[in-house]
C-alpha cells in the first residue's frame, strides 16, 4: 500500500522538474537564438519482494532526459552590419577561453583590434579570427559566410554542425558545449543571414497549457494520495474498533 | 522550487525590456537620437544527468541527459544606429549627416564626444557650438558682420562678411567614424564617447568614401519609431503576464503539497 505514496512521490517529483523547464522556457521567450526543452519521462520499474503474494512490478516515473526541440526561430531585421542569423540547420563557432563553443546567437561587434568577437569578447571563429580593417568601411557577409569589405574577401564565417545535436550541452550565455565525441562538420544546408536576429523559438501558447497540464496532474496525484491515506485511516479505524459493526 | 525563481529573472528581464522602450518613446522628438534595443541570455545550467553518462548496470546511454536552466539575463542593451529622417528647419547652422559619421564635441574636461544631433549654434566669438555650448571639432569661428553662412555637403564652411560680395572660406567640418557604432558609450545630452566596443575613431572629410554628407538647414530627427515600441511594449508586457503565471502555478503546487497532508 505504500508505493502507491512512493509512486505518487516519483510522479510529482518529476512534474515540478517539468514546472522547472516550462518555467525556464517562458523565461526566455525573448531571448535571441533560444530552443526551448521538454522533459522526456520513463517507466522506471522496480520489482519488490511481497510476502505472501506473487511478486508484482511497481512502475515508478524517472525522467530519462531533456529533449530540445532545434525548430528555427523567426528571424527579424535589425539592420545592425553585423548582426548574423543563421538560416538553416548550423552553428557558430565561438573560441573561448574554455574552448570552443556553439551558438546560434550572431550578436556580434568588433573589438580593439578589429576582430568579430561576441558582445562577451570571444572572437569569432572563420579559420581563426575574423580581422576587418576599420579604414574600409561597409561590411558584406554572404549567404555562404564570406564577409568582404569594398568588394574583397577578408575572411569566411563558419557555420558548423553535428551528427546528433542530443550531444550539445547548454553552458548559459546561448551557448552550447560539446562534451562527446562528435566532430563538428561544415553545414551544408544552412545559410548566413546579415543584419538579422533570431529570435526564440518558444510558443507561449503551448508553454502555457503545459503549466495548466502540470497543475493538473499534480493535484490528481496529490488527490490520488490522499485517498490511499483515507483508506488506510478507514481499514485503521475499522480493524481497530471495539466492535466491529 | 527552482521555478519560482526562474519565472522571477523573467519578469526582472522584461522589466528591463520595458524599461529600455519607455526611453525609446521618450526620445521620440530628440534630435539624433537612436533607439535602443535589449537582448536577453539564458542563464546557467544545473546538470542533473550529463548526455552519455550510464543510465543501468548492464550499460544504457542517456542519450541527451538532464539539463535545467536557470533563467534569463540581459546580455546587452544596443543601439540601433539606423539613420533618421531628415528634418528642414531653415536655420543656417543646423546640421544634419546623412550617412555614417558623427560630428565631434570637445568637452570642458578636454576629451572628445560624438553625437548625431546637429542643432548648433554660434558663440558670443562666433565659434560654432552645440546647444550646450561646447565647441564643435574642428573649431569654426565666424567673422564678425557675417551676413550669410554657407555649409557645403563635404563640410567646406563659407562666410559671406559684410558688403562683400564673395564668400571666404572659414573653415572645414570633419565627421569621426567607428567600425562598430553600436559600441559607442552613451553619456546623455545626445552625446557619445569612445568605448573598447567601439573602436577608435577615424576622423575624415565628409563625402569621402565611408562618410555621410553634411546637409545644412538640416536637423536628424530620432529614429525611434512609434508602431514598433508599442509593438515590443505589448509583447513585454504579455511575456511579464506569462512568466507571472509560472509563479502562480508553482505556488498553487506547492499549496498542493501542502494541503495534502490534512
Amino acid at each position: 500500500m505504500d508505493n502507491t505514496v512512493y509512486v505518487g512521490l516519483s510522479r510529482q517529483m518529476i512534474l515540478e522538474r517539468e514546472l522547472d523547464i516550462t518555467s525556464n522556457n517562458l523565461a526566455n521567450v525573448d531571448t535571441t537564438g533560444f530552443k526551448f526543452e521538454s522533459m522526456i519521462s520513463n517507466d522506471d520499474s522496480v520489482t519488490m519482494p511481497t510476502p505472501g503474494i506473487a511478486p508484482a512490478a511497481v512502475h515508478f516515473v524517472a525522467d530519462a532526459g531533456v529533449a530540445r526541440d532545434f525548430t528555427q526561430g523567426s528571424l527579424v531585421q535589425t539592420n545592425a552590419p553585423l548582426d548574423v542569423a543563421v538560416d538553416g540547420k548550423g552553428f557558430f563557432t565561438i573560441n573561448t577561453a574554455a574552448g570552443p563553443r556553439y551558438t546560434r546567437d550572431g550578436r556580434f561587434k568588433l573589438d580593439s583590434g578589429g576582430r568579430i568577437v561576441t558582445q562577451d569578447g570571444d572572437p569569432v571563429d572563420g579559420g581563426g579570427d575574423i580581422v576587418l580593417d576599420p579604414t574600409k568601411g561597409g561590411v558584406t557577409i554572404a549567404p555562404n559566410g564570406i564577409i568582404s569589405q569594398q568588394g574583397q574577401n577578408v575572411g569566411k564565417i563558419s557555420v558548423v554542425t553535428f551528427d546528433s545535436l542530443a550531444a550539445l550541452s547548454k553552458d548559459g550565455n546561448n551557448q552550447y558545449r560539446n562534451d562527446s565525441n562528435l566532430t563538428p562538420t561544415p553545414a551544408a544546408n544552412a545559410q548566413v543571414r546579415q543584419g538579422f536576429l533570431e529570435s526564440s523559438n518558444v510558443e507561449p501558447v503551448r508553454q502555457i497549457t503545459r503549466l495548466i497540464e502540470i497543475e493538473r496532474a499534480y493535484d490528481a496525484v496529490a488527490n490520488m494520495m490522499s485517498s490511499t491515506q483515507d483508506l488506510s485511516d478507514s481499514a485503521i479505524q475499522r480493524l481497530g474498533a471495539v466492535n466491529p459493526s | 522550487m527552482q521555478a519560482l525563481r526562474t519565472a522571477a529573472t523573467g519578469m526582472a528581464a522584461q522589466q528591463l525590456n520595458v524599461e529600455v522602450i519607455s526611453n525609446n518613446i521618450a526620445n521620440m522628438n530628440t534630435v539624433g537620437f537612436k533607439r535602443q534595443s535589449a537582448v536577453f541570455e539564458d542563464l546557467l545550467y544545473q546538470t542533473y544527468e550529463a548526455p552519455g553518462s550510464q543510465s543501468s548496470d548492464s550499460g544504457n546511454i542517456v542519450p541527451t541527459g538532464v539539463q535545467i536552466g536557470a533563467g534569463v539575463k540581459a546580455g546587452s542593451v544596443y543601439r540601433i544606429t539606423g539613420q533618421g529622417t531628415l528634418t528642414n528647419t531653415g536655420n543656417a547652422l543646423d546640421m544634419a549627416v546623412n550617412g555614417p559619421g558623427y560630428f565631434q564635441v570637445l568637452l570642458p574636461s578636454g576629451e572628445t564626444a560624438y553625437t548625431r544631433a546637429g542643432n548648433f549654434s554660434a558663440n558670443d566669438q562666433g565659434q560654432i557650438v552645440t546647444a550646450d555650448g561646447y565647441l564643435v571639432q574642428p573649431t569654426i569661428a565666424l567673422p564678425a558682420n557675417t551676413t550669410n553662412i554657407t555649409i557645403s555637403q563635404t563640410g567646406q564652411v563659407q562666410a559671406t562678411v559684410g558688403n562683400a560680395t564673395a564668400p571666404t572660406v572659414v573653415g572645414q567640418m570633419q565627421l569621426a567614424t567607428f567600425l562598430n557604432d553600436a559600441g559607442l558609450d552613451a553619456v546623455g545630452n545626445n552625446l557619445f564617447m569612445e568605448s573598447a566596443g567601439s573602436g577608435p575613431a577615424t576622423a575624415g572629410n565628409p563625402g569621402n568614401p565611408g562618410f555621410g554628407v553634411v546637409m545644412q538647414g538640416y536637423t536628424e530627427a530620432s529614429n525611434v519609431d512609434p508602431v514598433t515600441e508599442i509593438t515590443n511594449l505589448i509583447i513585454a508586457q504579455r511575456a511579464y503576464e506569462m512568466n507571472s503565471k509560472v509563479v502562480t502555478t508553482a505556488d498553487q503546487m506547492l499549496s498542493t503539497a501542502v494541503s495534502t497532508k490534512t
